[in-house]
């Protein structure tokens, strides 16, 4: 474990001094190492757990987490590039900082095993993204937006750092294998519905379950490339680790408290759909089919089965990648046009030829088309789900041709028809942002061939 | 002012709290309190501006009140019991009377009218001392006989503390007033957990004080008195700015900084004794202060270009920040790996 987290935390010393000139090979290139490195961990082991010490350890369910955190560092340096190149120097080092020194804690959050180390890495990573949100977000509204992530996330959390301290005064432990093992603690039933509510909502904001997702629409269409990215793929993947991680911890009470969550989320995955098709903002559109997504995970990984953790999995894997992606490529078209709405940025197909090939493959992900993973992943969801219940294959059902629908809008209206007036000139897509969507898609495309390496068999 | 008097004064200070805080006997421990009253006086009203001595004032009356209430609460003890003795405080009326004084010495909520006043009317400096130093004897006194006052009683004051303290520092904008609210709601942090583990109010009282002179200092070194002086205080000093906004909300109790780590540790204290309801009221009405700890940090340093302002820049003024404020701004951001050792040394 530490021989990544150690070079990652030196990064930061690197990113601070390194010349002016070799600033940003030097913090790339070293985060890319780090991200080879890291994939060792998913080679496949017998053991539960691999590298068990008394603070961390992974397993099946945070390998391939931790392995897409280390992969997300050098794609986030590789995005900001752009948006940062008329930025004094000394800003673009902050920046960088900023942005390596969440990475640290996404890593503790991930292989911690002990909930209260689990908690504080969860909630460090929060005033980072605060500052990328709100120190290098383009416009004021990124104020309001910035306490809308700060309280929605503090108020359904500090719930659960006192869950958390509760179960440790009644437990006497809050090491998670050992918490496994224990019985359910025999409290009174009141209590018991309190804390475990309270132990869940922390990660329902956090993933976020459809009714407690306003902060995030909001964050995104603020953030610049990065804290899109690291929001997308990384902080929503953490309430849908803690939802997996929590759920196992808290026995067969919770089986009446599943109802409303998994409601909201079938319903929350239809609704946010429709939503999007009726989108005009184009980074929100893509916020709003994460919450979509994250409400398929939701449901499958309060249900609690093999097959629903492994569909979880994939799908946090494959969207991670793929709505990253499309912020991306948004952000390539908002660096030329300056704008996000959609009717302003048509057409940009004759003009970008090899970026609409971009575009065409990760939407292609986006509504699931066979042979990607997002399909197994939403597949295997949607068989659990028809397993446990009949009628949610309508509510699934819908979702999915309603994303197929959306998603096909956002392509054919940035990529076809012909171009508005206004554009007249736009600078070309450089190697830059092709490498960025090149080392986007190879994992997607790579792991069609060896699913398994991320479908994490749970414990 | 003179260095003489300056001198007096400090040593005096010094000497005030040190007989308060070592003593055993209930009138050696009001002669420190008047001590350090009469000490902080002239500080606080040496600017001669109609604030500063309306200030005094103010301060000194309900310093004196809250000494005779102190001293007649004692009184009442040694008269029913026949001892002096500062931690044999058991008649139960000089009890009541007691908690109501040092509620008034220290400014929790029901009797905290006068705190934001007086610290509105001092300096950067005054303002410090009167937040941490002036605060210790009370605690102090109150962790003495701690073992004898009315938990349900600190209880309530403690969470309407949290919640005034949190409550009225929403709409100032001066930054001396916020800071005074701020200390409001740390004090009820101290009050809740004082019956329970009286060492835990002891740290919480060293961190917040550790927190609240780093805030104070930064601020004093670019002249920060109100919001829109600290939105474009950036120009003076950028570094400070962008370590002052980690310092407020290390203030606020985020958790990889050093705040968190009393509202860690008191929340499972309350845990521990079946105060989860308590805990769970105090720990949401900090969500209170966080609010304005965002906002003074968002004018800190958030709001920097691309963002216009129109209030004139200041100049640059190359003065290198002193070395305590630069040590106290890392010790409170840096401390929470510590908080193992911590815990133990206390």
């Amino acid at each position: 474990m530490l021989k990544i987290i150690l070079p990652t935390a030196m990064l930061l010393p690197m990113a601070l001094l390194s010349p002016p000139k070799t600033m940003w090979m030097n913090t790339t290139t070293y985060s890319l190492l780090i991200a080879l490195i890291s994939l060792q961990w998913l080679t496949p082991s017998y053991y539960p757990s691999k590298n068990l010490t008394l603070w961390t350890g992974i397993d099946q369910i945070s390998t391939p987490l931790l392995a897409l955190s280390c992969w997300f560092l050098p794609l986030m340096i590789l995005a900001s590039q752009g948006h940062l190149q008329h930025e004094p120097h000394t800003r673009k080092r902050t920046f960088i900082s900023a942005l390596i020194i969440i990475q640290p804690f996404i890593m503790l959050a991930f292989s911690a095993t002990e909930l209260i180390l689990f908690y504080i890495a969860f909630e460090a990573t929060l005033i980072p993204t605060l500052i990328l949100i709100t120190r290098w977000g383009n416009q004021p509204e990124r104020l309001s937006a910035g306490i809308y992530l700060l309280f929605y996330t503090l108020i359904s959390s500090l719930p659960l750092l006192i869950a958390i301290l509760f179960l440790h005064s009644k437990t006497g432990t809050l090491h998670l294998p050992i918490l496994k093992l224990t019985p359910p603690n025999p409290t009174t039933q009141w209590s018991n519905l309190v804390s475990n509510l309270a132990l869940l909502v922390a990660f329902m904001v956090k993933a976020p379950l459809y009714g407690l997702h306003l902060w995030l629409p909001k964050a995104h269409v603020e953030a610049p490339i990065a804290g899109s990215m690291l929001l997308a793929a990384l902080l929503l993947k953490l309430g849908g680790y803690g939802i997996m991680r929590i759920t196992l911890l808290m026995g067969p009470s919770s089986s009446h408290l599943c109802y409303p969550f998994l409601t909201l989320a079938l319903w929350g995955a239809l609704m946010t759909s429709s939503i999007c098709l009726r989108q005009t903002d184009l980074k929100s559109l893509i916020a709003y089919s994460s919450v979509s997504h994250m409400g398929l995970v939701i449901a499958a990984s309060m249900i609690q089965t093999h097959w629903s953790f492994s569909g979880a999995m994939i799908l946090m894997i494959s969207h991670g990648l793929t709505s990253s992606m499309l912020f991306c490529l948004a952000n390539t078209n908002y660096e030329r046009t300056h704008s996000r709405i959609l009717i302003l940025t048509r057409g940009l197909q004759p003009l970008l030829p090899l970026m609409s090939t971009w575009w065409l493959l990760a939407n292609m992900t986006n509504m699931a088309l066979p042979p990607t993973t997002n399909l197994m992943a939403e597949l295997t969801i949607m068989v659990s789900l028809f397993n446990w219940s009949f009628p949610t294959i309508i509510l699934t059902g819908t979702a999915t041709l309603l994303t197929a629908s959306y998603t096909l809008y956002m392509l054919l209206s940035t990529q076809r028809g012909t171009l508005p007036t206004h554009i007249t000139s736009t600078p070309n897509s450089n190697t830059r942002e092709h490498l960025l969507m090149t080392l986007h898609i190879i994992p997607l495309l790579a792991l069609i061939l060896k699913p398994e390496l991320i479908s994490g068999t749970p414990l | 002012m003179n260095p003489h008097a300056k001198l007096i004064i400090s040593l005096s200070l010094i000497t005030g709290t040190t007989i308060t805080i070592s003593s055993n006997h209930w009138i050696m421990a009001w002669t420190g309190l008047e001590i350090n009253t009469l000490a902080i006086i002239p500080l606080i009203s040496k600017s001669h501006h109609p604030r500063a001595i309306e200030a005094s004032i103010k301060y000194f009356l309900t310093q004196s009140a809250a000494s005779a209430l102190i001293l007649f609460s004692s009184m009442i003890n040694a008269w029913s019991t026949g001892q002096w003795d500062i931690t044999q405080l058991n008649n139960p009326v000089s009890c009541l009377m007691m908690t109501m004084a040092i509620a008034i010495k220290l400014g929790l909520a029901p009797f905290h009218f006068w705190f934001p006043e007086v610290l509105q009317g001092s300096s950067l400096t005054t303002a410090l001392l009167l937040s941490t130093l002036m605060k210790l004897p009370p605690t102090i006194l109150l962790l003495l006989t701690s073992q004898s006052l009315n938990p349900s009683l600190l209880t309530l004051l403690a969470i309407s503390s949290a919640v005034l303290g949190g409550w009225m520092g929403l709409n100032q904008t001066q930054t001396r007033k916020i800071l005074a609210f701020s200390s409001i709601s740390h004090l009820g942090w101290m009050i809740v957990i004082i019956i329970y583990n009286p060492k835990l109010t002891l740290l919480t009282f060293i961190i917040y004080t550790t927190l609240t002179s780093a805030v104070f200092l930064s601020l004093n070194q670019s002249k920060i008195l109100k919001l829109s002086t600290m939105l474009i205080s950036w120009t003076k000093t950028p570094m400070l700015n962008a370590t002052l906004m980690l310092t407020l909300l290390s203030l606020a109790g985020l958790p990889p900084l050093t705040g968190f780590m009393p509202k860690w540790l008191i929340i499972q204290e309350l845990t521990k004794q079946e105060m989860t309801p308590t805990a769970t009221i105090i720990t949401l009405l900090s969500l209170l202060g966080l609010f304005f700890y965002l906002r003074l940090a968002y004018h800190s340093t958030i709001t920097l270009p691309p963002n216009t302002s129109n209030h004139m820049k200041l100049w640059y003024t190359n003065k290198t920040p002193n070395t305590s404020t630069a040590i106290l701004t890392t010790l409170s951001t840096l401390l929470l790996p510590l908080s193992p050792l911590i815990i133990t040394m206390t």
